[in-house]
């Protein structure tokens, strides 16, 4: 099975790069072998229409040039000479008595030149492809024209993307979208882990530049980053690890016993104990995260009543606190657990939801002549509903892993301003015990604006994530499994 | 030029004592300003406003006012220097950071325009304010900006029925005291603003560098001869005090509400809360000293003041100083106090009856004279915390010297650390 999915690994890489080869030999068989009109596209990008009387398309592929040509020189030229050295010119100033106004000189900004550099990148990117399409289309006309057959007018194209190119009209927003909303933001924080932007360095009073690999050696024990930086970042990293596979695996589980008791025949009133834990996915998160976080919090009501019956005493002669109070958020071991445990109460309503659906599709047959053999309700359980669960909902708990990876919402309402450590070398990385890599993250760049570090950590999260989600859809999709419960 | 009567006298001296050509041209064109204050603000704001506009009736104004906590004032400005409100309110430890990324206006270089309008000078206005307000203003000599309020610290509330005031001078009468009523002192120790006072008291001292690193002194010995090994000493016998309550930072509104406390270290925003619990017996005063081998030391605390600050990439920059003075200047202070109950700056506002029948603004007074400007970077806080924290669960064995020096060396290491 291993070697399959290499094989499928392989084949769709390979398959992926001779895409791209065939555009490229096509494109290089229409420049040369095309006629005069085809080679004037690579100038001119409506020439080939024109020729053929695509006159509107000629048209649209002329404005199409004149706008990135403004682009290019309009715009894009003000930013990308300066990409190589993200900008030199500091702001300065000269006071006008007259206006009351400062008079400013035409200062760089560093941030906006890197945006707005990427941005062109991308513009011009697409505008490349573009070109080479339309020399590539401009000959395929040119061939259709020899051959006698019939040339598309403007109208029959537009139709076309009704019909047989509907996939093209379905796709274009939201390929937009991705490229403008994720993609970019996604290259500028890569670009960003490669500068010094940081608290020092902000724009626009002053400007950042390249600083090559130097942010990724300082994380990985180049030292130069923070006295402890490499200490807290293992530690954090182990944390969020352990909170991933626990967090995913005990809200799976409790969720599929919840709903195998709820759909059990002996349950009364089913509906009513569904629609009771789906009132908690109705509840906003952060309101019962928050409301949660003071329950437990060292003078919140749940030590109050423990000191009232005597278990903070009991555990103080035990041995198991020193303090005054049960640290039941604030204390690391303490919190690690109730962070689980209140997962648990937040999540299992969801996964409940889904298994439920599940088992209401469990195949009836299969389960009827289990019993009919003679397996008991926990043979049934292992061998028949718990595969095809995993079988059906494996995916999701891939997701779902993934995403507790990043699970900010929980551990960041849980513990912000409620849980402080107490070990000094972690706080001198302004790490804390019950930080995942995500809410470290986000103190790093909130508090101390340390951008470059940020983004360094976004890209090891986004390895460490897209390697494990690789890894298992490949494991659990993948093979001939889905044969078995056809 | 065409200028009210009220300013023209004051503008026609200083142009001639200046001997420049002051000119500033009652334009047509509206001067646009944006304003940021904090919620409870806006009201007050709006009301200062329209009093700006009518002084200056001969211009045409369009100010826009936003809201913008003065805690979290900095947060917002840097995400975007050039977005920010032309004048904005900020509470003073964020100065540092708001200068070093260039977010602040040097009022110095406006001080010629703000004579021309405002009648009167940069140095008017530092005069009318409380000394040490204007020295937190001032980073590498140069004024920054106006202070606005000067409550901004803790002192120690008690409850005078059963803490006499005698008892409130020393924490070793407070914690007995407290210990024969049946309650308790609480104070934050897990926060580098409360825990400093200590240290502060001893005559520790913290400052910044212009590269935004913390100088810190902590781990040795003190101007006042003092070792940094025995303030934590001090702290942990006041820690471990059966009456000692430590409180989490945040919670002590809730822990002053619960009723087990009979004195708190807090601030004037705790006022109510404290008048609440403590009933008749609500009185304040300056923090009380601790106990240093056989010598007992005055606790310090770190002072803050709110600001009203200009953005220095305010396009009207020199009506957005103008701007700033007015909402900070000795009838705004009042209004300022009349409505909220905020500490003046104003030296002239300060003596007022109204401000000195407060008692917590009367108790933050008298603990401004032991008061420290609290000047530490970004990598301060957290470390901080962590220490606090260790001393309020006993982490750290009162009796180790060695372990002592070993935890203050590591708070060192962690507070001077180089800003990467």
């Amino acid at each position: 099975m291993a070697n399959q999915s290499k094989d499928t690994a392989a084949a769709a890489v390979s398959g992926f790069f001779k895409a791209i080869g065939g555009f490229f030999s096509s494109f290089g068989t229409a420049a040369a072998k095309g006629d005069a009109f085809v080679k004037l596209s690579l100038l001119w990008w409506g020439a080939g229409y024109a020729r053929r009387k695509q006159y509107v398309k000629a048209v649209i592929m002329t404005v199409l040039e004149v706008a990135l040509i403004l682009f290019t020189f309009g715009f894009a030229m003000d930013y990308v000479p300066k990409f190589g050295t993200l900008g030199t010119v500091k702001p300065e100033k000269v006071f006008n008595m007259q206006t009351m106004k400062n008079e400013w000189n035409d200062y760089d900004n560093s941030f906006q030149i890197l945006l707005f550099s990427l941005f062109s990148f991308v513009v011009w990117f697409a505008a490349f492809v573009v070109w080479m399409k339309n020399v590539v289309n401009a000959y395929a006309l040119q061939k259709k024209a020899e051959a006698g057959k019939h040339i598309n007018t403007f109208k029959e194209d537009l139709h076309s993307l009704k019909e047989e190119n509907f996939h093209i009209t379905l796709l274009t927003l939201p390929v937009l979208g991705v490229v403008i909303f994720t993609l970019i933001p996604i290259l500028l924080l890569i670009l960003v882990a490669f500068t010094n932007y940081d608290q020092n360095h902000m724009p626009p009073t002053s400007l950042f530049s390249w600083v090559g690999i130097n942010n990724f050696l300082s994380l990985f024990g180049g030292g130069g980053l923070t006295v402890s930086f490499g200490y807290s970042f293992v530690r954090v990293l182990g944390w969020t690890l352990v909170w991933a596979f626990f967090s995913t695996f005990t809200t799976y589980i409790g969720g599929i016993l919840l709903s195998l008791l709820l759909n059990s025949k002996k349950t009364r009133l089913p509906k009513l104990w569904r629609t009771l834990f789906i009132v908690t996915i109705a509840v906003p998160q952060f309101v019962s995260l928050l409301l949660v976080r003071n329950f437990f919090s060292n003078g919140g009501i749940v030590n109050t009543i423990c000191s009232n019956i005597g278990l903070t005493g009991f555990l103080r002669d035990a041995g198991l606190v020193s303090t005054s109070y049960i640290p039941f958020l604030s204390a690391p071991g303490w919190a690690h657990v109730m962070i689980i445990l209140i997962n648990i109460w937040i999540g299992v309503p969801y996964q409940m939801l889904i298994s439920t659906g599940v088992l209401m599709n469990l195949p009836v047959d299969q389960l009827e002549s289990a019993r009919v053999d003679g397996a008991t309700p926990f043979q049934i359980f292992r061998k028949i509903t718990m595969p095809y669960l995993l079988f059906v909902t494996g995916p999701a708990l891939v997701t779902d892993f993934v995403k507790n990876i990043n699970n900010f919402n929980v551990i960041y309402l849980l513990t912000e301003n409620v849980y402080t450590t107490t070990n000094q070398v972690m706080a001198n990385s302004q790490a804390k015990e019950v930080d995942l890599l995500v809410t470290w993250l986000f103190r790093l760049t909130q508090d101390y604006y340390n951008y470059k570090m940020a983004s360094v950590i976004g890209i090891v999260v986004f390895i460490i994530c897209a390697i494990f989600t690789l890894v298992a859809f490949n494991r659990m999709i993948k093979g001939d499994k889905e044969g078995t419960y056809q | 030029m065409k200028l009210t009567k009220k300013v023209l006298a004051p503008v026609m001296a200083v142009a001639m004592a200046a001997s420049s050509s002051v000119c500033v041209s009652a334009a047509d064109d509206t001067i646009t300003l944006t304003l940021w204050g904090a919620e409870e603000d806006q009201d007050l704001l709006k009301e200062l406003v329209a009093k700006f506009e009518e002084t200056y009736s001969d211009f045409k104004f369009d100010i826009q006012i936003g809201v913008e906590s003065e805690s979290t004032a900095k947060d917002t400005i840097l995400t975007d220097v050039e977005a920010a409100a032309d004048v904005y309110a900020f509470a003073s430890d964020q100065i540092y950071d708001l200068v070093n990324a260039g977010a602040l206006a040097n009022l110095d270089e406006y001080d010629e325009a703000f004579q021309a309008v405002a009648g009167k000078s940069i140095a008017d206005v530092k005069a009318a304010n409380s000394e040490s307000s204007v020295a937190a203003a001032t980073v590498n000599d140069s004024f920054y900006a106006f202070p606005m309020a000067g409550d901004n610290s803790y002192f120690l509330y008690y409850d005078s029925s059963i803490v006499s005031p005698e008892d409130a001078q020393s924490w070793d009468t407070l914690l007995a005291a407290a210990e024969a009523g049946g309650k308790k002192v609480g104070m934050t120790l897990s926060s580098g603003w409360y825990n400093a006072g200590f240290f502060y008291g001893a005559g520790f001292t913290t400052d910044l560098n212009e590269d935004g690193t913390t100088v810190m002194d902590w781990n040795g010995t003190s101007a006042s001869g003092i070792t940094g090994v025995d303030v934590v000493k001090s702290m942990l016998n006041i820690a471990g005090n059966a009456s000692f309550q430590a409180v989490a930072d945040g919670d002590l509104s809730n822990q002053i509400a619960a009723g087990g406390l009979c004195a708190v270290v807090s601030g004037t925003w705790d006022a109510s809360a404290v008048q609440d619990a403590f009933g008749d017996g609500y009185a304040a005063c300056k923090l009380p000293t601790f106990t240093v081998g056989d010598q007992q030391v005055q606790m310090g605390s770190a002072f803050g003041y709110k600001f009203i600050g200009v953005n220095a990439y305010a396009e009207n920059i020199g009506w957005a100083a103008v701007l700033a003075e007015y909402l900070t200047n000795e009838e705004a202070q009042v209004a300022r106090f009349d409505a909220r109950q905020i500490g003046p700056t104003n030296l002239v506002a300060v003596e007022s009856d109204a401000v000195k029948a407060n008692l917590a603004i009367t108790a933050v007074i008298e603990q401004s004279e032991f008061g420290v400007i609290q000047k530490v970077g970004g990598k301060y806080w957290d470390p901080a915390q962590t220490f606090g924290e260790n001393i309020a669960q006993g982490k750290i064995p009162a009796d180790d010297d060695a372990a002592i020096q070993e935890a203050l060396d590591t708070l060192v290491e962690g507070v001077t650390a180089p800003v990467e």
